[in-house]
């Protein structure tokens, strides 16, 4: 009874292969798998509504990510303020059978909790830069803020980042390598 | 800044200047020339060579950390599955598309119409996703039963309570006021419906002035509700929600009062709840029976105690 739509393997096609840098990037942003797959769906869902409006040929990643954004931001403004618990809030551990997991990847584990400290504008910034790798320009038009801005933002983050890991390095006794004034 | 580092204060001023670039030297974003005065000095001066190898080293295990996160495997499946739903509308021309906007108009008036006489349904619209949708089963229940339905604000008897409560949830009431600050009363207790499914419900009344509602609600969790194992907490207008499950249950703390309060009240209620749950499994098995069996219930009981 219903036809497939002339265009959908195309959009899958073009879009689908982006579906894990896309959730990945989202749970980091949000700090939430469960939200992140939801906003990974609804973004999927708004790129095809308005894939008649994409050109062949531009960049596909670009826009899906520009989606992505715009979702997650209509989300933080709709959503429900909506989060776990932490265990270290005081709560419920008594109540609750799960004991924290314990990561398999000490490092990466660490890594991704200093990621995970960075205000939540810089992270933007830092993953997009140097995780999926778009350049400023790119950037300043996926979070519509003049280029100036991304620079500062991508600044500060680094430097929050290197401190957080310089700290957690020198916890652990393993020392800097010498880093030193690094700006 | 292609000055022999270190020989001179004009040579640590170069490395600063230097340090400050190299991110963007990395990432390719510096102009030529600033990337070949960058590249001059590197080849001249070791410790920002070191320090440019630090910072790829950290980028590269960034990279490789983000990259490590799983990914759900059902998630592509479902992505293509919401996709096909949404292009699995017949095309079937003008005729079918003139009748499918005002099919839509009328929709989407009937909607503003329902949202605007529903407040419910309005505070319910501002939550989405699976998991919030988890939430919301509670969330309802509150909004229905305790906030927009007209109910006495007098405690009701607790035999009254015990008997609307039915056998199996007869001593709940009591156990839950236990745990309560002073100045709160457990004022109803019941079982009702919402959406459609079967609720166990306390409404709580009490705190300065008398005016805050407190919910406990409980609620037999369905095909596919989960909440991880974890306890989560949501706020949303003027409502607060903790949600955790217990043995079969989803169990729901939802108040006005403020997020910190809600929670230690969950905290303080959840103890009592899962040994509750677990001690009366038996007799909670017989949760999701219809209204009617309740009733039924209730019915023998008031004849008992007649």
């Amino acid at each position: 009874m219903f036809s497939k739509h002339p265009r959908t393997d195309e959009f899958e096609k073009v879009a689908l292969p982006h579906l894990k840098e896309l959730y990945r990037t989202a749970a980091k942003l949000l700090g939430d798998v469960t939200k992140a797959e939801d906003v990974v769906q609804e973004t999927y869902l708004q790129a095809w509504k308005s894939f008649a409006r994409f050109e062949p040929g531009t960049n596909c990643r670009a826009w899906l990510f520009k989606i992505l954004v715009n979702t997650i931001h209509h989300h933080r403004r709709n959503w429900f303020n909506l989060r776990r618990v932490p265990a270290s809030e005081e709560i419920l551990e008594r109540t609750v059978a799960c004991a924290a997991p314990v990561p398999e990847r000490m490092a990466q584990e660490e890594i991704l909790r200093a990621l995970a400290c960075l205000p939540a504008d810089y992270r933007a910034a830092v993953l997009l830069a140097d995780v999926e790798e778009f350049s400023y320009k790119e950037i300043a038009g996926l979070l519509d803020v003049p280029i100036g801005t991304v620079m500062s933002r991508l600044s500060r983050g680094r430097k929050l980042l290197r401190d957080q890991l310089d700290e957690l390095a020198r916890s652990y006794g393993i020392g800097t390598g010498g880093r030193e004034g690094s700006a | 800044m292609n000055t022999a580092p270190h020989a001179s204060n004009e040579g640590d001023a170069a490395c600063q200047t230097l340090r400050g670039h190299l991110d963007s030297y990395l990432s390719r974003e510096l102009p030529e020339e600033t990337s070949r005065e960058v590249q001059r000095h590197l080849e001249i001066c070791p410790r920002c060579a070191a320090e440019l190898a630090t910072r790829a080293r950290i980028r590269t295990q960034l990279q490789a950390a983000v990259h490590a996160t799983p990914v759900p495997g059902g998630l592509e499946a479902r992505v293509r599955r919401s996709m096909r739903g949404e292009v699995s509308r017949p095309r079937t021309g003008l005729w079918a598309v003139a009748a499918a906007a005002a099919v839509i108009v009328c929709v989407a008036v009937v909607s503003f119409l329902r949202v605007t006489a529903n407040p419910e349904e309005a505070i319910l619209r501002k939550t989405s996703g699976r998991l919030a949708a988890v939430l919301n089963v509670g969330l309802r229940d509150h909004l229905r039963c305790a906030v927009f339905r007209k109910y006495s604000k007098q405690p009701l008897a607790a035999r009254q309570m015990a008997a609307d409560l039915g056998p199996g949830f007869a001593d709940l009431a009591p156990l839950v006021q236990a745990k309560l600050p002073g100045n709160f009363r457990v004022i109803q207790g019941h079982h009702c419906e919402a959406g459609g499914r079967h609720y166990t419900h306390l409404i709580i009344s009490g705190g300065a002035g008398g005016g805050r509602i407190v919910s406990l609600v409980l609620t037999r969790r369905q095909s596919g509700e989960s909440l991880s194992g974890g306890i989560h907490q949501a706020g949303v207008d003027r409502f607060q929600v903790v949600a955790f499950e217990s043995h079969d249950y989803l169990a729901y703390v939802i108040s006005d009062l403020d997020a910190q309060q809600n929670l230690q009240w969950a905290a303080n209620l959840a103890p009592t709840l899962r040994g509750y749950l677990a001690a009366h499994a038996g007799r909670a098995a017989r949760w999701g029976r219809p209204p009617h069996s309740t009733y039924f219930a209730q019915l023998c009981q008031v004849l008992y105690w007649s």
